[in-house]
């Protein structure tokens, strides 16, 4: 499948960075796509495609920061990448703390430049990985019933069956046929595996402890 | 003593007092002919006079005869000065009138010699006596001279000729003159031939007494020519009351141009000689003893400016008339003196130039103040510009490092397309053109920069507009972006150049971008625009106007916001819009703020177009 070879999207309004930059990371094996706005990247922009977005700070109109909140909001939430002519404190602060995967000057150094989009490239397919397995673990739970749901928060919390029966006022023997059903329908064998499958979905989490 | 003898020598001595006087008139001023003329009328008929009277007193014919005869001389010069004196008063009469009688008068000298007694009588052969006057005068009795004719036909002839005289006087609108000098001149001619004619053909029995009638004239013609005599004389107070406040006039003006240093000059053109004040040559150096010459002033000017004088002055010359300078003038002693020159040329009746005259003083000081105020004027533009440029410098690091960015990345492209086993030499060459061109985009940027930042002179030459704004424009370009504005500019088609100094009308125009800018910033608000226009302002013209979307000046504002330090920023000098306005003013232009109808600020100003400028 063609549409699995990651895409650089670089975006800058200045056209002769453009093709310089576009020039080069194709010459190291990219495949590279080139636009001359924030707003032609967003409308171009697929759903699915894998790849990261390399964009200017500086741009009129919508420029980088905004271009980084704008792409959060997708379903395709690609790794962003900025590019200044001028390290510029505030702004790069700003767009660290909101998970920009690097900062780079127009003039890094070739191997860090090259080192920066390999990296969120191998970001965006692990996040995209993440994102997949949590998809299909997320449709296994959707198979389970209220009730299993309930008994399956009781198990993770460590609840002995007997307890579990009392707690829902049913038969201890009626615990164990939903224990039964449940690890069949989410395809796994004990309690600790259980457990960090809910973890890692975010189920049944406990309401985080005030802090003093 | 007899009436007879009181009244003829009266008549007689009164005319010859006139006579004199008229011959004095003439001879103080020896144009006047018809007082020499008038002097000869009045001798004529004091001589006829006292003919008259002899003859009226002679006891026997032998005493008679020769007194007529020698009267006729009396009369020969009385008519003849009257004919003169009516062609040159009344400057009328037909010549060969004029001629006939004083021909005719004049022959019959000859017959009144040559042929009998006299004219009159070949022979008196008695006389005979009446009363006059309750006295016993002479008549002479006797055989006529044929020729006495010919004197009558003069006598009419003299009559024609002084009636058609006063006519064409009349005629041409002198009335009065007409009347008083024609009138009385053809009534007393009249009335004293009537009398001699008569009495010679023995109708009357009268002696001569035409003298009397002659004195008659002559007091009138002497009434008019001291008329003339009186008004003369009160145009001469006049003149002398007008040279007394003349005189006044020029102490006043001498006391002022001594007081304001002022020298005077004057330039004779047609002999090319010139004349100036003492305190002119002070001015330029010459002692007072030296002749001046035009050349070895011009000399004087110093070489650099000597062509624009030379040309102002033919310039006034040939056309206007009026000459304005201002020039340096090296003195003997090689002080440098700053000379401000105002003149103007006089020209005669049919346009030829005459006269150049002018005045000129030291400007030295004035110069000198000038100079430190552009010096001051410089420095505070300049410090402006290193300011506005601390402000813009991560903008222009953006700017520089936009294309060595693209330099950079396009070399290491090529250098991995090289490593290839078979180079794409076509996407090098591309490569590299574009490298080229990065390059000579960041050399711009830094050309622009550099040349805000020198301390510099003005230096005024044609000026695209075009070019200027959008130099400007690509050095803010990133900074606009990184505040989410948007600049844009409407050039219009076909501006002509402006004149002025680029770099000075960059630092405006960069200005006033920069003010608009941060106008924005304090409004907050959606549509953040900054336009840059220029178009033709009437004909010799062109309007650049930077207008932004903000909130406009406040009214309190509008007055002040040219003044020095009046500033609204927090971290501002207030020396922007004051600097903008002097270098706009420098240039001949004019600086202005608005607020648009729609809101927000417009600041504008004008430029004169260099096709214009160079004219001047």
């Amino acid at each position: 499948m063609t549409a699995t070879v990651p895409i650089v999207h670089v975006v800058d309004d200045d056209a002769s960075f453009l093709a310089a930059i576009s020039r080069l990371l194709r010459a190291n094996g990219f495949a590279v796509k080139t636009y001359s706005s924030a707003h032609e990247f967003l409308s171009q922009l697929d759903a699915h495609a894998p790849g990261c977005v390399l964009a200017d700070l500086r741009m009129p109109q919508m420029n980088g920061l905004d271009l980084q909140s704008a792409l959060a909001q997708t379903s395709n939430p690609l790794p962003i990448l900025f590019l200044t002519g001028h390290g510029d404190i505030p702004s790069s602060v700003r767009a660290m703390r909101d998970g920009a995967e690097d900062f780079l000057e127009k003039r890094a150094p070739h191997e860090r430049l090259i080192q920066a989009v390999s990296r969120a490239l191998a970001r965006d397919s692990r996040e995209r990985e993440e994102r997949e397995r949590q998809r299909e673990l997320r449709a296994l739970f959707d198979t389970l019933t209220d009730r299993e749901r309930e008994v399956l928060s009781h198990v993770v919390r460590g609840r002995l069956n007997k307890q579990i029966a009392a707690d829902l006022n049913i038969h201890e023997r009626t615990v164990k046929l939903h224990r039964t059903a449940i690890t069949t329908k989410l395809k796994v064998q004990s309690v600790a595996e259980l457990t960090r499958l809910t973890e890692e979905l975010g189920l049944f989490r406990e309401p985080a402890p005030n802090l003093p | 003593m007899s009436l007879v003898t009181i009244i003829w020598s009266m008549s007689a001595s009164a005319s010859l007092m006139l006579a004199s006087i008229n011959f004095m008139v003439w001879f103080q001023n020896r144009k006047l002919w018809a007082n020499l003329l008038f002097s000869l009328l009045a001798t004529g008929t004091a001589g006829w006079s006292i003919c008259e009277m002899w003859m009226m007193h002679a006891a026997t014919p032998a005493e008679f005869a020769p007194v007529l005869k020698w009267g006729h001389v009396a009369v020969w010069l009385l008519i003849v000065s009257l004919v003169g004196f009516v062609r040159l008063y009344l400057k009328t009469g037909r010549s060969w009138l004029a001629w006939t009688v004083f021909g005719t008068r004049t022959l019959l000298l000859f017959p009144n010699f040559l042929v009998g007694q006299n004219l009159n009588f070949l022979e008196i052969t008695r006389l005979g006596h009446m009363r006059l006057l309750g006295e016993s005068v002479a008549i002479a009795e006797g055989t006529p001279n044929p020729w006495i004719v010919l004197g009558e036909i003069n006598l009419v002839l003299l009559i024609i000729f002084v009636v058609d005289a006063s006519l064409m006087t009349w005629r041409q609108g002198e009335r009065r003159r007409a009347l008083t000098v024609g009138g009385s001149i053809v009534f007393f001619v009249f009335v004293s031939s009537g009398q001699a004619l008569l009495v010679h053909w023995k109708v009357l029995i009268l002696p001569y007494v035409g003298s009397i009638f002659f004195m008659g004239l002559v007091l009138v013609m002497g009434y008019e020519l001291s008329s003339e005599t009186i008004h003369a004389s009160e145009l001469g107070r006049k003149l002398q009351k007008t040279e007394a406040g003349l005189h006044e006039v020029k102490e006043t003006m001498r006391l002022a141009v001594e007081g304001a240093n002022f020298g005077i000059w004057n330039r004779d053109l047609v002999r090319n000689e010139v004349w100036a004040t003492d305190k002119w040559c002070a001015l330029f150096g010459f002692t007072k003893a030296q002749p001046l010459k035009f050349d070895q002033i011009v000399e004087r000017v110093h070489p650099a400016d000597r062509d624009t004088v030379q040309f102002l002055l033919q310039k006034a010359i040939e056309s206007h008339g009026i000459y304005d300078a201002e020039y340096r003038v090296v003195l003997p002693s090689g002080e440098l003196r700053w000379i401000g020159s105002h003149g103007a040329v006089e020209f005669d009746d049919s346009g030829k130039p005459i006269l150049f005259r002018g005045v000129s003083h030291d400007i030295t000081w004035r110069k000198a103040a000038e100079q430190e105020a552009e010096n001051l004027r410089r420095q505070i533009a300049h410090a402006g510009r290193v300011s506005m440029m601390g402000q813009l410098a991560s903008s222009l690091a953006h700017e520089i490092n936009q294309p060595l960015g693209a330099i950079l990345r396009n070399a290491e492209a090529a250098e991995l397309f090289m490593q290839e086993p078979t180079p794409d030499l076509e996407e090098i060459r591309t490569i590299l053109a574009d490298i080229r061109k990065d390059d000579q985009r960041a050399g711009n940027v830094i050309d622009r920069m550099r040349s805000l930042l020198k301390r510099r002179d003005m230096d005024k030459r044609p000026v695209d507009v075009g070019e200027l704004i959008r130099g400007v424009v690509a050095l803010v370009h990133s900074d606009a972006a990184a505040r989410h504005i948007n600049l844009d500019m409407a050039i219009a088609d076909n501006l002509p150049p402006v004149f002025g100094d680029l770099v000075h009308l960059q630092q405006v125009l960069l200005n006033l971008i920069v003010n608009g800018m941060d106008a924005l910033d304090e409004a907050k608000s959606a549509d953040r625009r900054v336009s840059v226009t220029a178009a033709l302002d009437g004909p010799g013209k062109v309007e650049i106007a930077v207008s932004d979307s903000g909130r406009g000046i406040p009214a309190d504002n509008l007055a002040n916001i040219f003044d020095p330090f009046f500033t609204t920023k927090s971290n501002g000098m207030g020396m922007g819009l004051p600097i903008s306005r002097t270098i706009i003013e420098a240039h001949g232009g004019r600086l202005w703020a608005e607020n648009g109808n729609k809101g927000g600020a417009s600041f504008r100003f004008t430029l004169p177009i260099a096709q214009n400028e160079a004219a001047k």
